[in-house]
């Protein structure tokens, strides 16, 4: 276990302050600690200091606001909350999915989305359904300013992201769906043993939109513990453009399926073996067209 | 007896219910006493090495640390009922678990950080992790304390049973079918970890030990003997227990090291497991390899089975090598079966060891058991309902092994749980998409009237009334969380007309309490509700000569309600309280205090394995539905139908627990969790990659309780604590087989098996 010291500043300011006084010691920042914690316990890292960022006062930073193109979630938003808003339940109920999928209740209660995305775990499941959403992230420097990064970018491999050391992430920006856009078959797939406390063995995101005519114009998919990164389908996305989701044939299941497969590099480990991943990846993919779209 | 009853058969909470809820119940991880010091232990590196050096000189020297033990500070015995287990290891290591250097200092963190200053030197050997390997010549001994009373010298322990003519069984079998099943190493996850503080006292020289024990009276022998002290200056207290499962039968070294610890420092120490090293220390349930053949007649009747087992015993032995005593009851006497024959042995090995665990060998009996049923009616092409019911048990029955079923519901349970789940009605079920339905079958047979394994499987019991009319049981009986203490109260309070929150249980330390063989077996309700109504039969005869002198009747008119003692003749009743006042205070004075030491009139078995070994015998059926993600390889496990034959309901709700905690601790058995191990080391001590199922995951259970009054149990009752987990992974299994068509030999079902099992197409 790692020893550490915890600071709490109470405003962005004050973030600001911490953040340049702590100059290059080693400090980590910590949210809902739910990641952060057991890391940390498996380690020993010297004069360790945590800038805690639970105390920071900042509407912006904890709540959930609906913009003029799209929502916008503080980046200490805890997941609970996402489960909760009925934006969210009802225009990308993938998000809500994969976040009422995450963990318990105990966890969901603490744990933020800002934790989710910084720990940049392949296996994450909001981050999963944040990349099938074309999400963007907001990040904060310490002079102030501000710079906007396409989630997808975000992740540069396991438990690696672009952030500077002493950048925050401040909120996701999520589009909203298409105006022409009138019904949207949107979840979240979770496979694991048991259907609570599991972490994703493989995960799909998926999010996608269809005209008045049944016809698919926007799709995001996204795949889960099943490469060093989340991973977007792109051109799983790009074949169903223009398909209608009903009277879809088995070969063209197939050939989804294959599609989304060809981004999977998986591992094997304990929870599971890379030929489960892939074999089961490819039966979920087929699924997602299986199911009658709302 | 059983007319008009007030307390039994009712759902009474728990009577320590609020005390652990609210967090006010006193855990062994709870206690601290004054100048206690914390002891952590060091344990090997390598599952198979030699010890070349210990250097505990930084350890010893670092501010905070009182004193640091080796093998060779320490004049002990061997541990384990083979006296094979030394406490701290010397010159050589044979598994991860093997304590090697133990500290004691001011603080958990000085203990911990000590550890990490002693240096071993290591000479690592390969190790040997297959018992199949072990019994090769060219195997080096694992453990030089070995008996070695048979011709290998890696073989710890064997068991040889039979009954019937196998020969002539199997000339008049229609079917006859072999397989190889292999049962996992799973482990008890309890709540509370391990732990134990020991006070030795330096003035009088006597030890106090805080133990979860389940046995604190063959416990005290063994930390006697272990100690080389005499028991009787040894005190065992058990504070509220946080889960035992069995995990807490046998004594393992940490808790002799604590007490070391104790008498080197002369001040208290205390040993807390973290969930790692409970994960890692803790004891498993045996895993198994089971060959088995088994035979039926062309109208389905069994003829015969004939069972090899391999253990992996570990590098020590536990309790867990007697299993065998178990799963020969289940393989012998479970459905009627004109011959058995069974081996099993036990190879040391370096892995791990494993213990005790609720069921006691008998999950991996029935599951290989009813797993050949459905084989064998699937040949005979007979329903495999039709064929488990052709072939239950029945009352009045003796075994082959010599047991007497003088009640048996074996019968009504399975025609219960046929009809309850319309298993006749649901033949159609789904077996093509992606969603497959399967129903599976399974029944068990185990003790329900304790287990008379040692010189006495008996209880002892002090009741006593004090002149306020409250009543205290002094039971020799334990606590581990099943609800014994509230059994225990609701019968005084049957019997005595107290109410039950005048009804105390003290059953937590050896020097007050009588003598019980410990909670196991599913015993203490019957033992010990059996000793405690023997204990109030006395004292009520005290009672009655007072009371009936008092309202002038006689004895045969008294009746006992609501705190007094009414004379129905006489139409007068007198305070409870008041006639145990005239018993103490008027001359020539008396107490209101009865004890009684009750002795099941069951049978030692003979070197045959043979002989009535319980006082009864509890009988349960389950069918469980299933519903197979061929996608994913996922079980979701639907509806489990359960009848158990428990006697008598002593308490629905406490009954109830039992059932429900057993039977997702089996449902776990069968599709999720399982100790992973490489070369003798544990990939999996977190319940992150360890899964025990969640709230989430628990089916929806249909309890069905069958009442066959035995009249040798209180009131009727039967043992009913490990039964619901025994049958629950046969009947899933059989359940998963069915809705695939496809057959499974091992456990757990994970999601990867069920794929691999599609991919390949195993099909029967
Ligand atoms: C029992 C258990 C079950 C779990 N189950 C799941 C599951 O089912 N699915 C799943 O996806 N995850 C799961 N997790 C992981 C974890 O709960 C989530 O990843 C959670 O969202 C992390 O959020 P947090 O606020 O707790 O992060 P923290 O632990 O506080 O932080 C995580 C990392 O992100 C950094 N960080 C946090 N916020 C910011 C910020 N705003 N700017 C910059 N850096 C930041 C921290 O420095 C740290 O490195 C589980 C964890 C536990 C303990």
């Amino acid at each position: 276990m790692t020893d550490f010291e915890i600071i709490s500043p109470a405003t962005i300011k004050e973030l600001f302050i911490v953040i340049k006084k702590c100059g290059k010691d080693n400090f980590r920042f910590g949210a809902g600690y739910t990641d952060l914690l057991n890391e940390l316990r498996k380690k020993t890292e010297p004069e360790l200091k945590i800038i805690n960022l639970a105390q920071v006062k900042d509407s912006q930073f904890t709540g959930i606001k609906t913009g003029i193109r799209g929502l916008w979630i503080g980046a200490m938003t805890t997941i609970q909350q996402l489960v909760s808003n009925q934006i969210i339940n009802r225009e990308f109920p993938v998000l809500h999915q994969s976040a009422s999928s995450l963990a318990s209740t105990q966890v969901r209660n603490v744990a933020t989305i800002g934790g989710n995305i910084c720990t940049a775990s392949p296996s994450g499941d909001v981050s999963c359904a944040l990349v099938s959403l074309n999400a963007s992230c907001e990040i904060l420097r310490v002079d102030g300013r501000t710079r906007m990064i396409s989630i997808q970018d975000f992740f540069l491999g396991p438990r690696k992201t672009l952030l500077n050391r002493d950048e925050v992430l401040y909120r996701i920006f999520i589009p909203q769906n298409k105006p022409t856009s009138v019904s949207v078959h949107s979840g979240f797939i979770k496979v694991g043993t048991r259907q609570s406390m599991e972490c994703s063995v493989v995960s799909l995101a998926f999010h996608i939109q269809s005209d008045k005519k049944s016809k698919i114009i926007k799709a995001g998919l996204a795949i889960g513990a099943a490469s060093p990164t989340i991973r977007f389908t792109e051109s799983a996305c790009n074949f169903l453009i223009d398909k209608t989701l009903k009277n879809i044939s088995e070969s063209i299941k197939d050939e989804f399926a294959e599609n989304v497969v060809v981004y999977a590099s998986p591992i094997s480990d304990l929870r599971a073996s890379a030929w489960y991943r892939k074999e089961v990846l490819y039966n979920i993919s087929k699924s997602v067209l299986e199911v009658n779209p709302s | 007896m059983n007319e008009d009853l007030e307390f039994i058969g009712k759902p009474f909470p728990k009577i320590d219910a609020r005390m652990r809820v609210t967090g006010t119940a006193v855990y062994g991880n709870d206690i601290i006493l004054p100048n206690m010091l914390y002891g952590a232990i060091l344990r090997t590196a390598y599952p198979s090495a030699l010890i070349e050096s210990i250097d505990i000189s930084a350890a010893s020297k670092f501010p905070g640390v009182v004193s640091v033990i080796t093998a060779d500070d320490v004049d002990v015995n061997n541990i384990s009922y083979k006296r094979d287990h030394p406490i701290l290891k010397k010159g050589e290591v044979n598994c991860i678990r093997d304590e090697i250097a133990a500290v004691a200092a001011e603080s958990i963190e000085i203990a911990r950080h000590a550890l990490t200053l002693i240096k071993v030197r290591y000479k690592v050997r390969q190790g040997i992790y297959d018992p199949y390997e072990a019994l090769k010549d060219n195997a080096p001994l694992i453990n030089k304390y070995a008996e070695n009373k048979y011709n290998n010298k890696n073989l710890a322990e064997v068991f040889h049973y039979e009954h019937g003519d196998l020969t002539a069984q199997k000339n008049i079998s229609k079917v006859i079918i072999s397989r190889r099943f292999n049962l996992p190493r799973v482990t008890h996850t309890c709540l509370g970890t391990s732990n134990i503080t020991a006070h030795f006292n330096k003035t009088d020289k006597k030890l106090l030990l805080y133990s979860s024990t389940q046995v604190p009276f063959l416990y005290q022998r063994d930390i006697a003997h272990a100690l080389k002290m005499n028991p009787s200056d040894i005190r065992i207290i058990q504070p509220v227990i946080g889960g035992g499962f069995g995990s807490k039968l046998d004594m393992y070294p940490f808790e002799p090291i604590c007490a070391l610890l104790s008498i080197k420092t002369g001040r208290p120490v205390q040993i807390l497991y973290s969930r790692e090293e409970e994960f890692i220390a803790s004891p498993t349930r045996q895993p198994m390899i089971i060959d088995i053949t088994t035979g039926a007649d062309k109208s389905g009747n069994f003829t015969f089975r004939e069972i090899n087992i391999m253990k992996d015993n570990g590098a020590y032995t536990s309790w867990g090598a007697t299993t065998p005593f178990v799963m020969m009851q289940a393989f012998s006497s479970l459905y009627k079966v004109g011959a058995c024959s069974f081996d099993s042995k036990a190879v040391y090995t370096n892995n791990v060891f494993a213990g005790s665990f609720r069921g006691y060998g008998n999950p991996q009996a029935t599951f290989a058991l009813e797993r050949m049923i459905d084989l064998m009616a699937d040949k005979l092409g007979i329903d495999k309902a039709d064929i488990r019911v052709k072939n239950a048990n029945q009352k009045g029955e003796i075994t082959g092994q010599g047991l007497h079923y003088d009640t048996c519901g074996h019968r009504e349970c399975l025609e219960t749980v046929i009809s309850k789940s319309e298993y006749k009605k649901i033949q159609s079920l789904n077996k093509k998409g992606r969603y497959r339905h399967g129903i599976g079958f399974a029944s068990m047979l185990h003790v329900g009237g304790g287990a008379k394994i040692y010189r006495s499987d008996g209880c002892g019991t002090t009741i006593k009334i004090d002149p306020y009319g409250f009543c205290i049981i002094i039971t020799g009986s334990s606590e581990i969380g099943q609800g014994s203490e509230t059994v225990l109260a609701m019968i005084a309070a049957e019997e005595l007309g107290i109410e039950l929150s005048r009804i105390k249980v003290i059953n937590s330390d050896t020097d007050v309490k009588p003598w019980d063989v410990g909670v196991h077996a599913s015993r203490t309700s019957f033992v010990a509700g059996n000793s405690l109504l023997g204990a109030i039969a006395i004292l009520k005869e005290k009672l009655n000569k007072k009371a009936a002198f008092i309202l002038n009747t006689d004895f045969s008119d008294l009746q006992y309600k609501k705190g007094k003692i009414n004379s129905i003749k006489e139409g007068k009743s007198i305070d409870l309280d008041k006639v145990v006042r005239e018993m103490h205070f008027s001359p020539p004075g008396e107490l209101a205090i009865a004890s009684y030491f009750y002795e099941p009139d069951s049978h030692f078995q003979d070197k045959e394995f043979k002989g009535n070994v319980s006082g009864s015998y509890a009988f349960a059926a389950q069918a469980i539905k299933v519903e197979v993600d061929t996608y994913t390889g996922n079980i979701k496990v639907i509806d489990v139908y359960v009848a158990q034959d428990v006697g008598k309901v002593l308490n629905p709700l406490l009954l109830a627990g039992q059932i429900e905690g057993g039977i997702l601790q089996g449902v776990g058995y069968a599709i999720s969790e399982e100790l992973l191990f490489e070369k003798g080391r544990l990939l999996n001590p977190d319940f992150h990659n360890y899964k025990i199922l969640t709230a989430s995951d628990i089916p929806d259970i249909h309890f069905f309780p069958v009442e066959t009054n035995d009249k040798r149990g209180p009131y009727g009752a039967k043992g009913v604590g490990e039964a619901p987990l025994i049958p629950t992974a046969a009947a899933i299994a059989n359940a998963v087989c069915d809705a695939l068509n496809l057959e499974f030999v091992e456990l757990p079902l994970t999601p990867e098996r069920v794929m691999i099992a599609l991919r390949e197409n195993i099909s029967i």
